[in-house]
C-alpha cells in the first residue's frame, strides 16, 4: 500500500513539477537576441531543423510569412545551434521577389545578420535554409531596431 | 503484484512520455517545423488558410508602444485597460481577448520603462494565462523582479513578447487556434485603440500611415476569426464588429510607389538594406475619426464584455 502512494506521490505530483519547472526560453535564442545588439527589441524567434538536401532535389526551407510595416527598421539574426552541420541564412522575399539575403552565393559571403529598412507595409516571406543544403538547426531571431 | 508494478511502470512512462510532448516549446528547445522544398523561382502564392495558418507579427505588443514613444507621446495611464476587470471573466473566449489587450498594455508600459506600474497588469495576465492553461510560457517570478528595475528594460521586454509568442506557438499547434486568434485580435485592438486616441491629438504622418495600413493587415485578421465565428454567440459578434471596422476603411487608399531598393554595409560589417519602394497611405480626416471611434467602441465592448 505505501509503496502505491509513493509510485502515485511520484506520478501526480513530481513528474508535473519536473515539467512546469522547464525554462521558458532557451539559451540559443536569448544568445541570438543578445548578438542583434543593444539598440534592438526582439519580435519574433523562428527554430528552424533541415535534412540534408537530397540528391537533384529542391533545398529544403523553412518559411514564414511575416508581417512588415513602413517607417520600421529590422534586424534580422541567424545563429546554428552547436552541433549544426550547416550554416543557417534567410532570404526576404516581397511578393515572389528576393530583396535581400544573408548569403551571398557568389562570393560565398556569408552575414550572421541583415538590416532591412521598410518602406513599404506589406507580408514578407522568410526563407531560412543551411548554405548547400547541409543539414542542419539553429534560430532566425527578428528585433526593431530602436 | 509484479503485472501491477509493470502497468504502474507504464503509466508513468506515458505521462512522462506526455509531458514532454511540448517540451520543446516550453523549453524553448528546437522544434521541427515541416522541411519546405520549393524551387527557388516559383513564386509565393499561398491559399487562405495556409496564410491564416503561418502569418506572423499581424499584431504586435510593442511596435505600436515604440512609434508613440519615437514621436515623444507622453505615457498615458488613462489609455490602459483596467485590470479589475480580469477577476470577472469567466469564459475562455474573454479571457482570450483580454490575454491579448493586457499583453499590447504591457508592451506600452515596457516600451515607456513604466515597469513599476506593470505589476497589476503582469497579474492579471497571469491569471487568466492559467486559467487558458498557458500560464507555464510566463515566468511571472522573473517579470516581476525585472519590473522592479529600469535597468532591465530589455530582458523585461523579450522575456514577456517571448512568452506571448510561446503561447502563441503552443496553441496553435495543439488545435486551439481559436483561442489563438482571439489573444491576436485582444493585442491587435490594443493598439489600434493606443494608435488612433493618440492620432486623434497628435498630428502625425508616421502615425497617421500606420493606422491606414491596417486596412491590409484586417484582412488577414479576418480570416484568422473566420473559421471559428459559427461557433458562438460571441464568437460571431466579435467578427462582425471586426468587419465593421474594415468596412470604415473601404474608402482609405494604399498605393505603392515602386523604386530599386539599395544596398550597403555599415560600419560594423552588417548588410544593410534601405527599400525604396514605397506604401502611400491617403486617408481624410474624417475617416481616421470614425474608425477611431469605432475602434474605441469595439475595444471598450470587449473589455466590458457587453
Amino acid at each position: 500500500m505505501k509503496k502505491r502512494l509513493l509510485i502515485l506521490t511520484i506520478v501526480l505530483v513530481i513528474l508535473p513539477l519536473m515539467a512546469s519547472g522547464q525554462p521558458a526560453t532557451d539559451d540559443l535564442v536569448s544568445s541570438c537576441v543578445l548578438a542583434a545588439g543593444e539598440n534592438t527589441t526582439y519580435l519574433k524567434d523562428f527554430r528552424v531543423q533541415l535534412p540534408k538536401a537530397s540528391q537533384d532535389a529542391a533545398v529544403p526551407v523553412y518559411k514564414a510569412n511575416m508581417y512588415l510595416m513602413k517607417n520600421m527598421k529590422y534586424r534580422f539574426c541567424v545563429c546554428d545551434s552547436p552541433e549544426s552541420g550547416g550554416e543557417l541564412f534567410i532570404t526576404i522575399y516581397d511578393q515572389g521577389k528576393e530583396i535581400i539575403s544573408s548569403y551571398n552565393s557568389s562570393s560565398a559571403r556569408k552575414y550572421s545578420s541583415v538590416d532591412f529598412i521598410c518602406n513599404k507595409t506589406g507580408l514578407y516571406t522568410l526563407w531560412y535554409s543551411f548554405i548547400g543544403g547541409e543539414q542542419g538547426s539553429g534560430v532566425g531571431v527578428v528585433c526593431m531596431i530602436r | 503484484m509484479t503485472g501491477k508494478i509493470i502497468k504502474i511502470a507504464t503509466v508513468i512512462l506515458l505521462m512522462s512520455f506526455c509531458s514532454c510532448r511540448n517540451s520543446s516549446v516550453r523549453q524553448g528547445g528546437l522544434t521541427f517545423p515541416v522541411a519546405d522544398s520549393v524551387p527557388a523561382a516559383e513564386a509565393e502564392k499561398l491559399s487562405e488558410e495556409a496564410v491564416a495558418d503561418i502569418v506572423q507579427n499581424i499584431a504586435s505588443p510593442v511596435e505600436i508602444a515604440a512609434i508613440l514613444q519615437s514621436m515623444q507621446i507622453p505615457f498615458s495611464a488613462g489609455y490602459l485597460a483596467s485590470t479589475q476587470e480580469a477577476e470577472k471573466l469567466t469564459t475562455n473566449f474573454r479571457k482570450a481577448v483580454m490575454l491579448g489587450i493586457y499583453g499590447a498594455d504591457l508592451g506600452y508600459l515596457n516600451i515607456y520603462g513604466k515597469t513599476g506600474n506593470s505589476v497589476d497588469v503582469l497579474s492579471a495576465i497571469k491569471r487568466l494565462a492559467d486559467g487558458l492553461r498557458v500560464g507555464q510560457f510566463f515566468d511571472f517570478e522573473t517579470l516581476k523582479r525585472l519590473s522592479a528595475s529600469k535597468s532591465n528594460l530589455d530582458s523585461l521586454l523579450f522575456l514577456s513578447v517571448n512568452s506571448y509568442n510561446q503561447i502563441d506557438n503552443y496553441l496553435r499547434d495543439n488545435d486551439r487556434g481559436s483561442i489563438s486568434a482571439l489573444m491576436i485580435t485582444g493585442v491587435w485592438i490594443e493598439g489600434q485603440y493606443l494608435a488612433t486616441q493618440v492620432a486623434l491629438s497628435h498630428d502625425d504622418e508616421i502615425l497617421r500611415d500606420r493606422i491606414g495600413e491596417q486596412k491590409i493587415i484586417l484582412g488577414d485578421l479576418l480570416m484568422l476569426l473566420r473559421p471559428y465565428r459559427a461557433s458562438s454567440e460571441e464568437y460571431g459578434s466579435l467578427y462582425d464588429m471586426m468587419e465593421q471596422i474594415r468596412a470604415k476603411y473601404a474608402g482609405v487608399k494604399v498605393s505603392y510607389k515602386l523604386a530599386e531598393p539599395e544596398t550597403r554595409e555599415d560600419k560594423e560589417g552588417r548588410l544593410v538594406m534601405v527599400q525604396n519602394e514605397e506604401s502611400i497611405v491617403e486617408m481624410t480626416d474624417d475617416q481616421l475619426a470614425e474608425i477611431a471611434a469605432l475602434s474605441k467602441e469595439v475595444r471598450n465592448k470587449l473589455i466590458s464584455g457587453n
